[in-house]
C-alpha cells in the first residue's frame, strides 16, 4: 500500500496539468489507476469501462490521410531488441504500424543510445529535429522552453487510450500544466541489489540486510570465504553512482518532497543538510571496502560479469542489467539462477524516510517535432504512430513475453506463465516496494553532469561532501 | 623556389578550387562557432547575446586550464614518443642490421588503422585490475604490492591514457618518415657508413637535415593533433578520474553535448582554436631558432 | 653485405652481432604488439559472449563463426549498400586530397606569389580545429546550403579536413627536391603546367602514395561527420552502420568485434595485399641529386 500512497501524490502533481478530466469521473479513474497494482479486478472494471467510453477509437481506424513521408528518429538498434523487452517492443510496434499504413512512408534514423543523444542535441540545437523521435525526461523543460518540441496536452487527453496511461509516468515530460511526450519503452527499477541467496544464508541472512551495518557484517564473512567482493558496482561511466544508488538513498534521507520542491524550484537547495548527508554517507559506504576496489573505473557491465562468475556475492545496478544477468545465469548456471534474490537498498544509519524505495520510471517518451502543428494531415499520422507505439498493444506485447510495463496499463498480466525469478522481479518492480523518482530524468542534463563528474572524484576521496554539492546547486541556479 | 613564376592566372585556375572548398568546409563553420560563442545559448532557436561573458567564464574555468594542461602534457610526451621513437624505428629499419625490412613497415602502420574505440578497449583490458595484463605481468614478477586500479590513480592516469596514443600512432609518423628518407640518395648513407660514422651521428648529422622539413610537419602533425585530442581518451576515461585525464576537445564536447550549453561549448572551441595556434606558433619559433643556430 | 663486414677486426665484428640481435629484437617486438590487436579481435571475434567476458585473453575454447553468420544475415545492417557508400566516398574523397595537396603543397614550395603565407597559415589553422564541439556549427552550415544527406556530402568535409596534412607533406617533400630538374624542363620549353604533371608527379610518388595511405584509412574510419550530416540509411557509411551493432545497456564485445572485423575487410586485405607494391612505390621514388 505504500507504492499508492506515492502515486497517488505523483498522480495528484500529474492531475493538476490538466482539468479535462472533470469532477468525480476523475476522481472515479485516479483511484483505479492508484490501485492498479495491488488490485486486479478494479483495474480490469475501470479500464473497460473506460475503453467502452472512448470514442475516439472508432474514428481512428478510419485510416490517415496523410500520404508521404515522416521521419522518425529512436535508438532501438535490433542489437539493443534482443533480450531487451523495451527495445523489441518498440521495434516491433513500428514495424506493425508501418504494415499498417503503407501509404506513409517512415524514414526511421536508428543509432546506438550514446550516438543518438549526440545526433539529438545536434538536431535541437540546429531547430531541426525529425518529426517523431524519443525526448529524454531532462530535456524536456529546456527543449520545451525553446519551443522546438510539440506541447502534446491535448493530444494527449485526447488520446483514445487516455483511460489507461498511467498518470505517474508523465511527469518527467511535464513542464507547468504542459505534457511534451508519451512515454515509451518499459518502465524499470534503476536500482535493485541482486543477490545469491545460498550465499547470503551462509553468511546469517535469510535474506537480504536491511542495514547497511548488517552488510558489513556479511562482508567480514565473505571476505573470509573466498568472495573477492561483498557487493559489485561499476561507476565507469559516471551516471551510474547518481542514477543506481544516491537517487534511491537521496530519497531515504529527503523524502520525495525534497526532490519535487528541486523540480519546481520551491527552494529546495543540493546543499540542503539531507541531501549532503545522502552523498557523505555515499562516500563513505564506498569508501567501507564492502564493494569492488576498482568500482570507479570499470562499467555496470563489468561489474556484473563479477557476481555472475561468482566472485561478488551481490550487485547493484538496474533492471538492464538484470535482464542480462538472469538470461545468462539461465543458460549457464541454472542453480545460480535460480539462487537469485532482489532487494531494495538497505536503509542508510540516519536516514529517516522511506524504507523500501526504489527508483522506477520512463526515462524516454516519444515527442514531436513543433513544426508539425502547421500541417494538420501530418499531425495526424504523427500523432497516430506515438499512441500506437505506447498503446495497448506494445504494452500486450512487452507484458506478455517479458513481464515489464509500458504506458499503457493492460487488463490481466497473467505472471503464472514466467519462471519464478521473473515474477519476483515484477514484484519488486511494480509491487512491493515504493516508488521514487530517477533522479537524471529531470532537471536537467548540465546539472547532472556536474555532480556525476563531481560525486566520481568524491567517491575517490578527492572531494568533500559539501564541495559535491555545492558545485552541483551553483549548477542548478546557473542552469536551471 | 622557381626563379620563373608562372601566370596570377594559372595560379588563381590551380588553387581557386581546393581553397574555396576548403573554407567552405572548414572556416565558415569556425565563424559561426566564434558568432556562437557571444551568445548564451542552450540549444534550440533561442540564443542571448551576452558579449564576451562565455569568455571571461573560460578565463576563470578551472577545469578548462587544468585540461589545457593536460594537453601540454600530451604534446610533449607525444613529441617524444610519437615523432621521437618513429625516427628512432625508422633509422633502425635504414640499417643494414634489420631483417623483414617490408613486415615492420607493413605492421607498424597498421594500429592506426584500427578504430579508436577497439584500441581503447584493448588498453582498457591491459590496465584492467582483475583480468588485465600489467597486474598479471606483476603478480608473476612478485611485484604483487604494485598491482593497483591502474586507471583510477589521478596521478599516473595521464601517461597511462598516451601510452597506447604513442603505440597507436608511431607507425603513422614511420610512414611518413620512410617516404621523406626515400628521397636521400643511398649513396649519402652509404659513404657516411664508410667514413665511420657511427650510426647516432649519421642520424643527427646526416639523414635530420636532408629530412628536416618533413620531420617539421611531423611536428605540427603531432602538436595540433595532441592539441585536439579526443578519441582514445574518451574511450579509456571518459576524462575520469573526477577530471583528472579531461583534455579540452573533451570538456568542448561535454559542456556542448553532457550539459547542452552550446554557447560556452562554443566558446570553448575558440579557445582550444586560439591556444592550439598559439603552441603551434610557439613551436615554429623554436624550430626556427634550433636550425638557425644549426647553420650558424 | 659481406664485403662490408670483410676488415673489420673480430671485437667490432661481435659488437655488430649483438647490435644486430637487440635492434631486430625491438623492430619484432614492436612490429608483433602492432598487429596483436588485429590477431586479438580475431580469435575473440570466434567467442560467443559469456566466453569472452570471463576471460577477455584467452583464445577461444570453440571457436564459432556465428558472431559473423548473425551480422551478414541481418537485414538491419544494411552492410553490402554501407560498404559501397564507403568505398565511393573513400575513393573520391583521397583523390581529390592527393590532387589538392599536391597542387597545393607544391605552389607553396616553389612558387612565390602573394598570399602564399595566407594560405599557409589557414592551412594550419584547419588542422587546429576541434570537430567534436564544433558539429552544430557544421550541421547548421550544411543544412543552410542544403548539402547534408546527399550522396556527395560527406566528401566535401573529408577533403577539407583532409588537404591541410596532405599539403604539408608534399609541401615539405618537394622543398627537399633540388630545383634543376624544373629548371631543365622549364629551359627545354616546358609549359608550367606539363612540368608539373610530367616532371614534379611522378618524384612526388612515394609522398603522394603516404598520402594517399594515410588518408584512405581516415575517410575509411570517419563517424562524426557522417553521424551528424547523413540521415538516411541509404547513405550511410560504414562506421555509421557500425553504430547499431552497440545496445544501450548491453555490449556484446565479440559481435562489435566481428563486425569492426567485417568492415574493416576490405581495406585491410587491400592494405596487406599491396603493402609490398605501395611500400615500394613509397620508397623507391627516390630522386638523385
Amino acid at each position: 500500500m505504500k507504492k499508492s500512497s506515492k502515486l497517488f501524490s505523483i498522480l495528484l502533481s500529474a492531475l493538476m496539468v490538466g482539468s479535462v478530466l472533470a469532477g468525480c469521473g476523475s476522481d472515479a479513474k485516479v483511484s483505479s489507476v492508484v490501485d492498479e497494482s495491488s488490485s486486479k479486478a478494479s483495474e480490469v472494471s475501470a479500464s473497460k469501462e473506460s475503453k467502452a467510453e472512448s470514442k475516439e477509437e472508432e474514428t481512428k481506424t478510419d485510416g490517415l490521410a496523410y500520404k508521404g513521408e515522416i521521419s522518425m528518429m529512436h535508438f532501438s538498434t535490433s542489437e539493443e531488441s534482443e533480450g531487451n523487452g523495451g527495445s523489441d517492443g518498440f521495434r516491433t510496434s513500428i514495424q506493425k504500424w508501418k504494415d499498417a499504413n503503407p501509404d506513409v512512408t517512415l524514414n526511421e534514423t536508428v543509432l546506438a543510445n550514446d550516438d543518438y543523444k549526440q545526433k539529438i542535441a545536434t538536431l535541437a540545437s540546429a531547430g531541426d529535429l525529425p518529426d517523431v523521435f524519443l525526448l529524454q525526461g531532462m530535456n524536456t523543460k529546456a527543449w520545451a522552453a525553446q519551443g522546438t518540441i510539440l506541447d502534446m496536452t491535448s493530444i494527449i487527453k485526447e488520446s483514445p487510450y487516455y483511460a489507461d496511461y498511467n498518470q505517474a509516468y508523465f511527469t518527467p515530460f511535464t513542464d507547468g500544466d504542459k505534457l511534451y511526450g508519451l512515454p515509451a519503452l518499459t518502465g524499470g527499477t534503476c536500482t535493485v541489489v541482486v543477490y545469491d541467496k545460498v550465499a547470503w544464508k551462509a553468511a546469517g541472512f535469510d535474506k537480504f540486510p536491511e542495514t547497511w551495518e548488517d552488510v558489513k557484517k556479511a562482508d567480514e564473512y565473505f571476505k573470509a570465504n573466498g568472495y573477492e567482493d561483498t557487493l559489485s558496482f561499476g561507476n565507469g561511466g559516471k551516471w551510474q553512482a547518481n542514477s543506481n544508488f544516491l537517487s534511491v538513498i537521496g530519497d531515504r534521507f529527503t523524502g520525495p518532497e525534497w526532490f519535487q520542491s528541486i523540480i519546481d524550484k520551491k527552494g529546495a537547495k543540493f546543499t540542503d543538510a539531507d541531501f549532503v548527508s545522502s552523498l557523505k554517507f555515499t562516500q563513505d559506504i564506498f569508501a567501507s571496502g564492502i564493494f569492488n576496489d576498482n568500482f570507479n573505473v570499470v562499467t555496470n557491465e563489468d561489474a556484473r560479469e563479477y557476481f555472475i562468475s561468482g566472485e561478488a556475492a551481490a550487485f547493484i545496478g538496474g533492471n538492464w542489467d538484470v535482464s542480462y544477468i538472469s538470461a545468462t545465469l539461465k543458460e549457464s548456471n541454472e542453480e545460480a539462477f535460480n539462487n537469485m534474490g532482489f532487494a531494495v537498498l538497505p536503509q542508510p544509519e540516519g536516514a529517516t524516510k522511506s524504507t523500501n524505495s526504489q527508483n522506477i520510471g520512463l526515462g524516454y517518451a516519444v515527442s514531436l517535432n513543433a513544426k508539425l502543428a502547421d500541417d494538420t494531415d501530418k499531425l495526424a499520422a504523427a500523432t497516430d504512430l506515438a499512441e500506437y507505439v505506447t498503446g495497448p498493444d506494445f504494452s500486450t506485447y512487452v507484458a506478455e513475453n517479458y513481464a515489464l510495463a509500458g504506458l499503457t496499463k493492460i487488463d490481466d498480466v497473467d505472471l503464472s506463465k514466467f519462471d519464478q525469478i521473473t515474477q519476483d522481479f515484477y514484484k519488486y518492480s511494480y509491487v512491493d516496494t515504493t516508488a521514487c523518482e530517477i533522479y537524471d530524468s529531470y532537471v536537467n542534463a548540465a546539472v547532472w553532469d556536474v555532480l556525476n563528474t563531481e560525486m566520481q572524484g568524491m567517491l575517490n576521496g578527492e572531494t568533500t561532501p559539501e564541495a559535491t554539492a555545492e558545485k552541483t546547486q551553483a549548477a542548478y541556479e546557473q542552469n536551471y | 623556389m622557381l626563379s620563373k613564376r608562372p601566370k596570377a592566372s594559372t595560379i588563381i585556375a590551380y588553387l581557386a578550387i581546393p581553397l574555396l572548398l576548403y573554407i567552405f568546409a572548414v572556416f565558415i563553420p569556425l565563424v559561426t562557432s566564434l558568432f556562437y560563442s557571444f551568445f548564451e545559448w542552450k540549444g534550440g532557436p533561442n540564443k542571448t547575446f551576452i558579449g564576451v561573458t562565455n569568455y571571461k567564464t573560460l578565463l576563470n574555468d578551472d577545469v578548462f586550464w587544468l585540461s589545457f594542461g593536460h594537453n601540454i602534457y600530451l604534446v610533449l610526451i607525444c613529441l617524444i614518443g610519437q615523432v621521437g621513437l618513429a625516427f628512432i624505428f625508422v633509422m633502425i629499419i635504414n640499417t643494414r642490421f634489420v631483417r623483414l625490412k617490408g613486415v615492420h613497415r607493413t605492421f607498424g602502420f597498421f594500429p592506426s588503422t584500427v578504430s579508436a574505440v577497439s584500441i581503447g578497449f584493448i588498453w582498457t583490458m591491459i590496465y584492467d585490475s582483475r583480468r588485465g595484463m600489467l597486474n598479471w605481468a606483476l603478480t608473476q614478477m612478485g611485484m604483487e604490492d604494485k598491482t593497483q586500479v591502474w586507471l583510477n590513480n589521478s596521478e599516473l592516469v595521464m601517461t597511462l591514457v598516451s601510452i597506447p596514443l604513442i603505440w597507436q600512432y608511431i607507425g603513422y609518423y614511420m610512414i611518413i618518415l620512410l617516404s621523406a628518407t626515400s628521397a636521400i640518395d643511398k649513396e649519402i648513407l652509404e659513404s657516411a657508413e664508410l667514413d665511420g660514422a657511427s650510426s647516432f651521428q649519421k642520424a643527427i648529422h646526416v639523414v635530420l637535415p636532408m629530412i628536416k622539413n618533413t620531420v617539421a610537419v611531423c611536428i605540427v602533425l603531432c602538436v595540433s593533433g595532441n592539441m585536439k585530442a579526443f578519441d582514445n581518451i574518451y574511450v579509456m576515461t571518459s576524462g575520469g578520474p573526477h577530471n583528472a585525464s579531461m583534455v579540452m576537445a573533451m570538456y568542448g564536447y561535454q559542456i556542448s553535448f553532457a550539459q547542452q550549453n552550446m554557447g560556452y561549448g562554443s566558446a570553448i572551441s575558440v579557445g582550444i582554436f586560439v591556444l592550439g595556434i598559439a603552441v603551434v606558433g610557439g613551436m615554429q619559433l623554436i624550430q626556427r631558432w634550433i636550425s638557425r643556430d644549426e647553420v650558424g | 653485405m659481406i664485403e662490408k663486414g670483410y676488415g673489420l677486426t673480430r671485437g667490432k665484428k661481435i659488437r655488430n652481432g649483438i647490435t644486430s640481435v637487440v635492434l631486430n629484437l625491438i623492430m619484432l617486438i614492436f612490429s608483433l604488439s602492432c598487429i596483436f590487436p588485429l590477431v586479438w579481435m580475431f580469435y575473440s571475434s570466434l567467442k560467443i559472449k559469456r566466453e569472452f567476458n570471463a576471460d577477455v585473453m584467452s583464445l577461444p575454447s570453440n571457436p564459432t563463426f556465428s558472431n559473423y553468420q548473425k551480422i551478414l544475415t541481418n537485414t538491419d545492417y544494411h552492410i553490402g549498400e554501407s560498404i559501397m557508400n564507403s568505398v565511393r566516398t573513400t575513393v573520391i574523397s583521397v583523390l581529390l586530397i592527393v590532387a589538392f595537396g599536391f597542387i597545393i603543397g607544391y605552389f607553396l614550395a616553389r612558387v612565390k606569389f602573394k598570399g602564399s603565407k595566407i594560405i599557409w597559415i589557414m592551412l594550419l589553422m584547419g588542422m587546429l580545429i576541434p570537430i567534436h564541439s564544433l558539429l552544430v556549427p557544421i550541421y547548421v552550415v550544411f543544412n543552410q546550403t542544403k548539402l547534408s544527406n546527399q550522396w556527395f556530402t560527406l566528401m566535401i568535409p573529408y577533403v577539407a579536413f583532409g588537404m591541410p596534412i596532405a599539403v604539408f607533406l608534399v609541401q615539405g617533400f618537394v622543398k627537399e627536391v633540388p630545383t634543376a630538374l624544373e629548371e631543365a624542363a622549364s629551359i627545354d620549353g616546358c609549359s608550367f603546367s606539363g612540368t608539373l604533371f610530367r616532371v614534379i608527379l611522378p618524384i612526388c610518388r612515394p609522398v603522394l602514395i603516404t598520402v594517399a595511405i594515410l588518408q584512405t584509412f581516415s575517410c575509411w574510419n570517419e563517424f562524426s561527420f557522417a553521424l551528424v550530416l547523413i540521415k538516411e540509411t541509404r547513405l550511410q557509411t560504414v562506421p555509421l552502420a557500425m553504430t547499431q551493432f552497440t545496445g544501450q545497456f548491453s555490449s556484446d564485445y565479440p559481435k562489435i568485434m566481428a563486425a569492426m572485423l567485417i568492415t574493416m575487410a576490405p581495406i585491410v586485405v587491400l592494405y596487406f595485399a599491396f603493402s609490398k607494391h605501395i611500400i615500394k612505390g613509397m620508397v623507391a621514388g627516390a630522386v638523385k641529386g
